[in-house]
């Protein structure tokens, strides 16, 4: 007991010891005496040697007021040199900060005069970073929970080891710059320019909505962004953005190191407030919702003469290259316009420019907010283009027109698969390839798939040459040889007449037996949705569903649809009647399409 | 010149005597040397007085004891002196409480220190106050006499919840602020009065100023009065109930030391009946003495204890830094927002069904902790660890006891984002 006794209180001894160590002889202090040291030696003077000697470590402070919330920026107590210029060429905490031209220090005699003295702006104000600390790690942010690390300096230890490097350099800073020096063009803050301009050009704006900049509203508003996001997240969500959220429908753009980072800056710079704005103009902003014509791209009077050049013009300048291949700009992300007039008919693309999604309900294209006569005159280019590469074999017309979607391997898993939702038909499953008649997977080439990215190659591929590209995925990709398809007894219209009772029933029978992929709405979003490719269909998809009679959606419901997840309902014990319920229920939720929007329809 | 012989009292004597006299005016006693003045000491000071002049011999085995409940108590000690000390530089002030936490860590002199300190130490209470009070079940501790002495124990580990958790809200950064919110939103579940409760707690519907500063005045001023209270009340029942539980035979009289005619009483009985208050007074001076004098033995124990318990906070805070996360930001809920962890079971009960996972059991599990001594009645087994005689009594509370720490474990480690199933690993 009493060995016990006295270890113990040794330990608390021991362990007051160190607490007092610590708290008595702090790294900032052996900085400043270092300094002090240093100083002595440099100096010129005897009076300045003395008052070097006089001086005590302390811990130094800097208060502004100017900017937002006081800030108390200790930074100072390390970094005790940073105005001192004899300290140019030694090393970090005991180093100048550096005078530059572009910080607009001047020079006078010899001696630079600091545009922004630090007892005005603090430090903090630039460079981020946790100003209130006196431990290098807290200080300069490194550790995760602080929203402000060192921009461009400091790289917090759970950021993704890949991009950690790249978020290092002044570049970063500019985004804090910007908070005073809004005027555009400023020509210190290049980066956040760029990054501005590919906002635009990326087609950013199409989805985002930055208050006074665009007015996109598929993405989230990036007004704040800045402010809330750390620049690793925001390089994650512009590089990768599925990475960081599995759901995401961003694509991944084709984009260089050095655009994503002009990006990052850019919207790191978005806080959402500026310091050179007063109250009054923060309010007038409140009142008027900001401006965001004047900033986001400029409507274009349309000249009837030059619709065409005018849209080919609108096409470059609006970035749909940012998505879409036209010509030789290719975004990688959505399907190939180069002969879009061969494709799609004028109303089908005028429609689709109004709402991308009364054509095709899942879309992932932003509805922009071009003028009616933009879109006329974009039709009108578009629907201009219709030259098609000369091809000779199947394979090369199936690498010219179908990989892009459909992938080298034929298993929809082409470039921009992932962004069309119905996923591209996988043409590796035998299953479903060889259990359709031909003429039916003829006709979805010749005609397309209403209500899906699948165009109507009807202009471009005449019956033979379809015919023959069919052969051709059918021997490369299908593999396995057709069959004898089997008769199946199926009735050509629904025997059971519309009326709302049939929709009742066909309803709960949905409800019990569909709803878990097709989702409780129809909207092919069933709990079980996420894990089956190809994803379970989207009946409310007016297009497609109306494209589509009778007899396929009793074969598909009855019979399943081999290589999907689709199973024959006849082996569940659905009889023909609760079918036909079914198909009632389902044509009944899609409300017929004003006439001729589809050019499946023609 | 006085004509009259005196002891001379020259300044040189005074000052000779002046440290001895300041001593021994302290001081009644000197160093114990014999019984006498062992039982003057406990009895004389102001600090041991609270402690009877013997004490049984089966209440200084560490193995019964485990000395949980010293150690709560000293540990509720170290909380108010270290929560004494941050009072100094914190304000609770939604702009400012989050800048005092970071000046705390970077600026103030043993700042840091005095945080984790009150950090560790508060979730040390948590946790050993709850093992106190399984002790206390496991050995049959709370039957007659001390029924009472048990119900004020369970307000008070409920208080010492409370506590903990309104000192959470605190140092206002998301950690805090979410997991009151989490907190707060339990409570909202009770039926009828929840959401009244919920709003009283808060001083408002969501987390913010009001409830703030209703959290500061809780956990500085009301709950450690009506704490400090409760523990007085719980230290003078132990007293009153004639000191710790222990089994029936500890005060058997055994028979080969003790032959016929002899007298089972020490020769020199110097302490009062008070001082040994066990069962009726008339009793005292006819049972056998299985005591101990409390000089040295029992303060040297609770000595040992307190060095235990003080140097086991001190090298954690020396070890650890309490996390301070970011700073509030009311539109940006981590996932999954935690409660503080022994709030984590019910937490995780809550996410199967509300009202009976927020309220439903944990109210039943608490009223019948209130009751257990009136429900078990019977006298066998007391005073001994896991006795045979109480395997079913044992074995239910030990059951709730797992439940709610497998509940614990699963809320903290096995809870992803959306409150999914993960593994930590």
């Amino acid at each position: 007991m009493r060995l016990a006794l006295a270890i113990g209180t040794f330990l608390i001894l021991l362990i007051h010891g160190v607490v007092f160590y610590n708290q008595f002889f702090q790294k900032w202090e052996r900085n400043q005496i270092a300094y002090f040291g240093q100083a002595r030696s440099l100096a010129k003077t005897d009076a300045e040697r003395a008052a070097l000697a006089e001086r005590k470590p302390a811990i130094e402070q800097i208060v502004v007021s100017n900017f937002g919330e006081t800030r108390v920026d200790r930074c100072t107590t390390c970094h005790i040199a940073s105005d001192d210029p004899r300290f140019a060429a030694k090393a970090h905490p005991l180093k100048t900060h550096p005078y530059s031209l572009e910080l607009g220090d001047t020079q006078k005699n010899g001696k630079w005069e600091r545009r922004h003295k630090f007892a005005e702006f603090g430090c903090t104000v630039c460079h981020d970073g946790q100003g209130r600390g006196l431990e290098p790690k807290y200080s300069h942010g490194e550790d995760e929970y602080w929203p402000e690390p060192l921009l461009g300096y400091a790289t917090q230890e759970h950021w993704r080891k890949d991009f950690a490097p790249k978020l290092k350099g002044k570049a970063f800073l500019e985004a804090n710059c910007v908070q005073c020096h809004t005027e555009r063009g400023f020509k210190s803050t290049p980066t956040v320019e760029r990054g501005r301009q590919l906002f635009y050009a990326s087609n950013c704006y199409g989805c985002h909505r930055i208050q006074g900049i665009s007015e996109g509203t598929i993405g989230p508003d990036l007004t704040e962004v800045g402010r809330t996001w750390k620049v690793d997240y925001l390089w994650a969500r512009i590089a990768d953005p599925k990475s960081v959220l599995a759901t995401s429908i961003m694509p991944k753009f084709r984009l260089k190191d050095d655009e994503v980072k002009s990006l990052v800056v850019f919207l790191k710079s978005r806080k959402g407030r500026n310091f050179a704005e007063t109250e009054i103009d923060r309010f007038k902003v409140k009142l008027t919702g900001g401006e965001p014509s004047k900033a986001g791209p400029q409507p274009v009077e349309i000249k009837p003469g030059e619709m065409v050049q005018q849209g080919e013009k609108l096409v470059a300048d609006r970035a749909c290259a940012a998505c879409h291949k036209v010509g030789e700009k290719d975004g990688g992300v959505a399907p190939d316009l180069s002969f879009e007039g061969l494709l799609k008919g004028e109303d089908w693309l005028l429609e689709h420019f109004k709402n991308p999604r009364s054509t095709m309900p899942d879309s992932i294209m932003p509805a922009f907010r071009f003028t009616e006569a933009e879109f006329k005159a974009m039709t009108a280019y578009l629907s201009g283009l219709r030259t098609v590469p000369v091809l000779s074999t199947p394979d090369a017309t199936y690498k010219a027109f179908c990989l892009r979607c459909h992938g080298e391997k034929g298993d929809g898993q082409g470039p921009i698969g992932q962004h069309l939702d119905p996923f591209p038909r996988d043409l590796t499953k035998s299953g479903f390839m060889n259990s359709k008649p031909t003429e039916r997977l003829v006709a979805s080439i010749r005609s397309g798939v209403p209500g899906t990215s699948m165009p109507a190659w009807g202009k471009v591929l005449d019956e033979t040459r379809a015919k023959s590209l069919l052969d051709y995925i059918q021997e490369t990709f299908t593999k396995e040889p057709r069959r004898e398809l089997k008769a199946r007894d199926l009735p050509d219209r629904n025997p059971v007449p519309m009326s709302p009772e049939s929709m009742t029933r066909g309803q709960t029978t949905f409800v019990n037996r569909c709803a878990g992929c097709h989702g409780p709405k129809g909207d092919g979003k069933g709990v079980n949705a996420l894990d089956i490719l190809p994803r379970p269909r989207n009946l409310r998809n007016g297009a497609f569903v109306e494209s589509v009679n009778d007899r396929r959606l009793f074969d598909s419901i009855l019979y399943g649809v081999q290589g999907t997840a689709m199973p024959p309902w006849i082996d569940y014990g659905l009889s023909t009647n609760e079918v036909g319920d079914l198909v009632n229920f389902i044509r009944g939720i899609n409300p017929k399409p004003k006439g001729g929007q589809h050019a499946a329809a023609n | 010149m006085s004509p009259k012989k005196q002891p001379r009292l020259s300044l040189w004597t005074t000052l000779v005597e002046l440290p001895r006299n300041v001593w021994s005016s302290i001081f009644r006693n000197p160093i114990p040397s014999n019984d006498l003045e062992r039982s003057a000491t406990s009895f004389t000071n102001f600090f041991l007085h609270i402690h009877p002049v013997k004490v049984h011999k089966n209440s200084l085995r560490p193995l019964f004891t485990l000395g949980l409940g010293l150690m709560s108590f000293f540990l509720f000690v170290i909380l108010v002196v270290t929560g004494i000390l941050l009072m100094f530089y914190y304000v609770p002030s939604t702009t400012q409480a989050y800048d005092r936490m970071l000046d705390l860590r970077g600026t103030v002199a043993f700042g840091m220190f005095l945080r984790n300190m009150h950090r560790w130490g508060a979730h040390g209470m948590v946790a050993v106050v709850f093992m106190h009070m399984c002790r206390v079940f496991f050995t049959g501790s709370y039957k007659k006499p001390r029924e009472f002495n048990w119900v004020l124990g369970v307000i008070l580990f409920l208080l010492t919840l409370f506590m903990s958790f309104t000192g959470y809200l605190l140092p206002w950064d998301q950690l805090a602020f979410w997991a009151i919110t989490v907190g707060t939103a339990i409570a909202g579940y009770a039926p009828l009065i929840g959401k009244d409760i919920q709003f009283l707690l808060m001083g408002g519907t969501s987390v913010g100023q009001e409830a703030l500063l209703r959290f500061y005045v809780l956990h500085v001023a009301v709950l450690p009065t009506v704490l400090t209270l409760f523990i007085a009340f719980h230290f003078w029942r132990i007293r009153k109930d004639g000191g710790l539980s222990r089994p029936a035979e500890a005060d058997a009289i055994p028979a080969l030391e003790f032959p016929e005619g002899s007298s089972v009483l020490e020769p020199h009985r110097t302490y009062g009946v008070q001082g040994l208050v066990r069962g009726p007074l008339h009793a005292a001076g006819k049972v056998p003495d299985n005591t101990v004098f409390s000089w040295p033995n029992l303060f040297r124990a609770e000595l040992f204890v307190f060095v235990v318990t003080l140097s086991a906070i001190l090298l954690l805070a020396l070890l650890f830094d309490a996390p301070l996360e970011e700073p509030v930001n009311v539109m940006l809920p981590p996932n999954p927002a935690k409660a503080p962890w022994y709030f984590l079971g019910l937490q995780e009960m809550v996410s199967y069904s509300a009202f009976w996972g927020g309220i439903g059991v944990p109210g039943l599990f608490v009223f019948l902790l209130f009751l257990t001594p009136y429900i078990d009645r019977g006298s066998a087994g007391v005073g001994r660890w896991f006795a045979r005689e109480r395997l079913l009594a044992n074995t239910i509370f030990l059951t709730f006891v797992i439940v709610n720490i497998v509940f614990v474990i699963i809320g903290t480690f096995f809870r992803g984002p959306n409150w999914a199933f993960v593994t930590p690993w």
